[in-house]
């Protein structure tokens, strides 16, 4: 099918094209320049227009969902929407935990595309994959936990990076994993005995290992091995005051760890949901906000970039593989807390979470998000995300965006909704910054598109794949910086005029009018085949002796992952430059 | 055009149907200003199929009315496998002459419910406001929360002539509830605020994990738990703005959830 996006103002970072009218063509699934007489014209003159969004880090599909969706019914009853009657849209229920369907006709109405699901254990795998069949309408990429896994643990402690390179290349084809994710690296394993790490120098007592020596090595790997996306990384100390320091300490421990050449992206470590570890003081009676010191060193360094985690003030649910932390939030709410081991490889914990204006922990929270959207300064060194459903439900990024478009909506915030620590605590009050839809395009399509080193979007180039989100927004006469339009806004960017992936229109009118197959994306690296098996051999004793499945009943097999985009690697054996 | 002040809709249940049905459409607000065979056609859920009222219960109207208030539903027949009745209600008036299923009167924000029969589960569950009166026995989860919800009743009046069953008032925050017979183990488990009042005995654990609120006993507790500290007697106390006569001994706990509810037991009852 062919199609002509008719006369639209575009928004295409990559591309530097920043509002301009234009026509957008489209054939056989990608972005072209030509197409044939026969191609349909949709109008959208004046609209908006733009890349398919990208969200580099949500929860959406895996164990810790299905024990959230247990865990909380009462979630569950939260945005029940009937099924629609044409035998497209199915039913609908869940607010921060939503039902498999549900995910993918939300994020589709949203104008995304793609969305990655940021943190699968590998045992757990399977799970995740059956899960993501399960969403309509999106290519979903998996970013595999490796941060507190026993043979990784292991390689570290030995100092072995081959053989540690050869362990996560294997791995990553087993899970069928993107990525690599580091969550408070050693603590989740120290949580095993009920015990956690502080800092990046506080060694996990059973194998003697730092998380410094965890992200160093596993970023030295990530670069060896020439994955697309950098290392992952939820640091140590989430959500303690005081944790700023780590944070900062983590950003300079990979500093001058060299680049693989071959990447597209500019980064060789990813800092996610940055807001949540972004805390000075000593107590939550003292704590400020830390984010100054790291918005000052994002701005002054090339090797890193970071997405935000907003809180989104909603009744929503924390679940994470940093499980000493969810009981530490256990212990200050009193909320019901689940808890799960994932033997040999990491923890998981979970637990309601309730983000309040009147209340200051969560007014600090909000306003430290929303320091990093105003301070940073190059808008490509991060992206949107409210770490779904950690600081709020993906659905609210609409309200972020309407938020960071307009200093009168956030002033409005301030002097009559939110509590005074938003101001006394925080350096939000001083900024008078307001984002343009090119910024907009870029913290929500181009930078997490080039952060994931997914080369084929995020963009509109000629030969991008076709996925486009259009939206009801006439650009020249809806003043977004007004605080009387921010709800207007919102409820336009819920609902798009189209969303069209891979050359399909799949929402017509803020209406699902197609549902397709999301597209599993793993990373497959080659080479290296040989001594991942001599691997494999000399590491399945230790492996069935520690897990209870067998090696043979674990890995993600191809029937699981249909349809699939495999994104093959060639190891080179390291080739660096600077970054 | 004049219109009467008052309207009567009856429903008479011709056909037994083992498969629950539910009628959370079915209330004041909603048929109201719909004329008999508007109402025979309203489609209610039977199990997951939809089917119209008229096959199972046969409808007669009389009078008309211009605002919800003024509706009054009598349901007849054998209803005891009939769910939702007067969920979500708000105005009006629900008499219904039988025994109910689960969930009759959840989330009632207001009007008037009377259920002359027995009812199972769930009754009057999240509900924030109205008058709920059973004349029979309930099952468990009166005036309780959902299942993993947090936040129970939180207003409103539910007044229960006979016995009910576990976990009554459950996450309770607001409200009162009325039990004129005996209770089944943890009545107020998890209350946060509001009144419970048992004229019976209650088996065991009344209380347990509260944080706020007051629970009157008239009748016998069977055991209490160890979370509660015994206070002081009081003659004829004032609870919930209201004297009781009698000398009560007031608990306070539950000290396991570091609460500060009160538990009032009839003297010489325990």
């Amino acid at each position: 099918m062919e199609y002509i996006l008719k006369n639209g103002i575009v928004f295409d970072p990559a591309n530097n094209i920043d509002g301009e009218q234009m026509d957008i063509l489209i054939k056989d699934g990608i972005i072209v320049d030509n197409v044939s007489s026969d191609a349909k014209v949709l109008d959208v003159t004046g609209k908006l227009v733009m890349p398919g969004g990208v969200d580099l880090h949500s929860h959406i599909a895996g164990p810790k969902l299905s024990v959230g969706r247990l865990y909380r019914p009462e979630d569950i009853r939260r945005g029940i929407k009937v099924a629609s009657g044409d035998g497209i849209e199915g039913f609908e229920a869940g607010f921060s935990v939503p039902t498999c369907p549900a995910t993918g006709y939300r994020y589709t109405r949203m104008g995304y595309t793609t969305v990655t699901e940021a943190a699968v254990p590998p045992l757990e795998a399977k799970h995740a994959h059956e899960e993501i069949s399960s969403i309509p309408n999106l290519d979903i990429p998996t970013l595999t936990l490796f941060g507190n896994n026993w043979f990784m643990l292991k390689y570290v402690r030995e100092n072995n990076l081959d053989k540690l390179a050869i362990f996560i290349s294997k791995w990553l084809k087993l899970a069928k994993g993107y990525g690599i994710k580091i969550v408070n690296p050693c603590g989740s394993e120290a949580w095993g005995w009920g015990k956690n790490v502080n800092g990046l120098d506080d060694a996990e007592e059973h194998w003697n290992v730092t998380g410094r020596e965890v992200i160093t090595s596993l970023t030295k790997v990530n670069e060896m091995l020439g994955l697309p996306h950098s290392v992952h990384v939820h640091t140590n100390d989430l959500g303690h005051p005081g944790n700023y320091e780590t944070t900062l300490e983590t950003f300079d421990c990979v500093k001058g760890i060299k680049k693989n050449k071959n990447v597209d992206r500019n980064q060789i470590l990813h800092c996610t949901h940055v807001q949540f570890h972004a805390y000075k003081g000593t107590s939550w009676r003292d704590v400020s906000s830390g984010a100054p010191e790291l918005i000052d060193y994002i701005n002054r360094s090339k090797h890193m970039t970071c997405d935000i985690g907003q809180i989104t003030f909603d009744e929503t649910t924390t679940m994470t593989a940093d499980a000493p932390m969810e009981y530490d939030l256990y212990k200050l709410t009193g909320l019901k807390w689940a808890n799960k081991d994932i033997e040999v490889e990491t923890a998981s914990g979970l637990i309601p979470s309730i983000y309040s204006k009147k209340a200051p922990v969560s007014v600090l929270q909000w306003a430290v998000g929303l320091e990093f959207f105003l301070g940073i300064k190059d808008p490509w060194k991060m992206a949107l995300t409210t770490d779904s459903p950690n600081g709020g439900p993906f659905i609210r990024y609409p309200k972020v965006i309407s938020w960071i478009m307009s200093t009168e909506k956030l002033n409005d915030m301030l002097d009559n909704e939110v509590h005074p620590w938003a101001t006394r605590r925080t350096s939000l009050g001083s900024y008078d910054r307001e984002y343009s839809w090119n910024e907009i395009a870029i913290i929500t399509r181009a930078s997490p598109a080039k952060i994931l080193g997914l080369t084929d979007r995020g963009h509109l180039g000629h030969g991008a794949k076709a996925d486009v989100s259009v939206y009801d927004i006439d650009v020249n006469d809806f003043d977004t910086t007004l605080s009387g339009n921010s709800e207007t806004l919102e409820k336009k960017l819920l609902n798009s005029l189209y969303t069209i992936k891979d050359g399909k229109i799949l929402v017509n009118h803020g209406k699902i009018v197609e549902l397709v197959d999301s597209k599993h994306i793993w990373c497959n690296v080659r080479g290296l085949e040989d001594r991942e098996d001599e691997l494999i051999r000399e590491i399945t004793p230790e492996f069935n002796k520690y897990y209870t499945i067998k090696y043979e009943n674990y890995g993600v097999n191809n029937h699981y992952i249909k349809p699939d985009n495999r994104i093959d690697i060639d190891y080179d054996g390291g080739y660096y430059e600077d970054c | 055009m004049m219109v009467g002040i008052m309207k009567t809709v009856r429903l008479f249940m011709m056909k037994f149907s083992a498969v629950p049905l539910e009628f959370d459409n079915i209330l004041p607000e909603q048929l109201y200003d719909k004329s008999q065979k508007q109402i025979e056609e309203t489609v209610i859920f039977r199990g997951n199929r939809k089917e119209p009222l008229n096959k199972y219960f046969k409808v007669t109207v009389e009078g008309e009315c211009n605002i919800p208030e003024e509706c009054t539903v009598i349901m007849d027949g054998d209803l005891h496998r009939v769910k939702y009745i007067g969920n979500s209600m708000s105005c009006g008036r629900i008499i219904v002459n039988s025994d109910v299923d689960l969930h009759a009167g959840a989330q009632m924000s207001g009007g008037h419910i009377l259920i002359n029969g027995d009812a199972e589960s769930y009754v009057g569950r999240e509900m924030t406001g109205g008058l709920l009166e059973i004349k029979g026995n309930v099952r468990e989860f009166l005036g309780s929360s959902y299942a993993g919800e947090w936040r129970g009743m939180s207003g409103g009046k539910i007044v229960v002539y006979k016995n009910a069953g576990k976990q009554v008032a459950e996450c309770m925050l607001n409200g009162e509830i009325y039990i004129k017979g005996n209770c089944d183990s943890l009545a107020g488990i998890h209350m946060t605020g509001g009144y419970l009042q048992i004229d019976g005995d209650v088996i065991q654990w009344p209380g347990g994990q509260m944080k706020k609120g007051d629970i009157v006993v008239n009748g016998c507790v069977g055991e209490i738990l160890q979370g509660f500290k015994k206070e002081e007697k009081i003659q004829n106390p004032l609870i919930n703005n209201r004297y009781h006569i009698g000398t009560y001994t007031k608990y306070v706990g539950d000290m396991g959830n570091r609460g500060k509810g009160h538990l009032w037991i009839k003297e010489n009852r325990v």
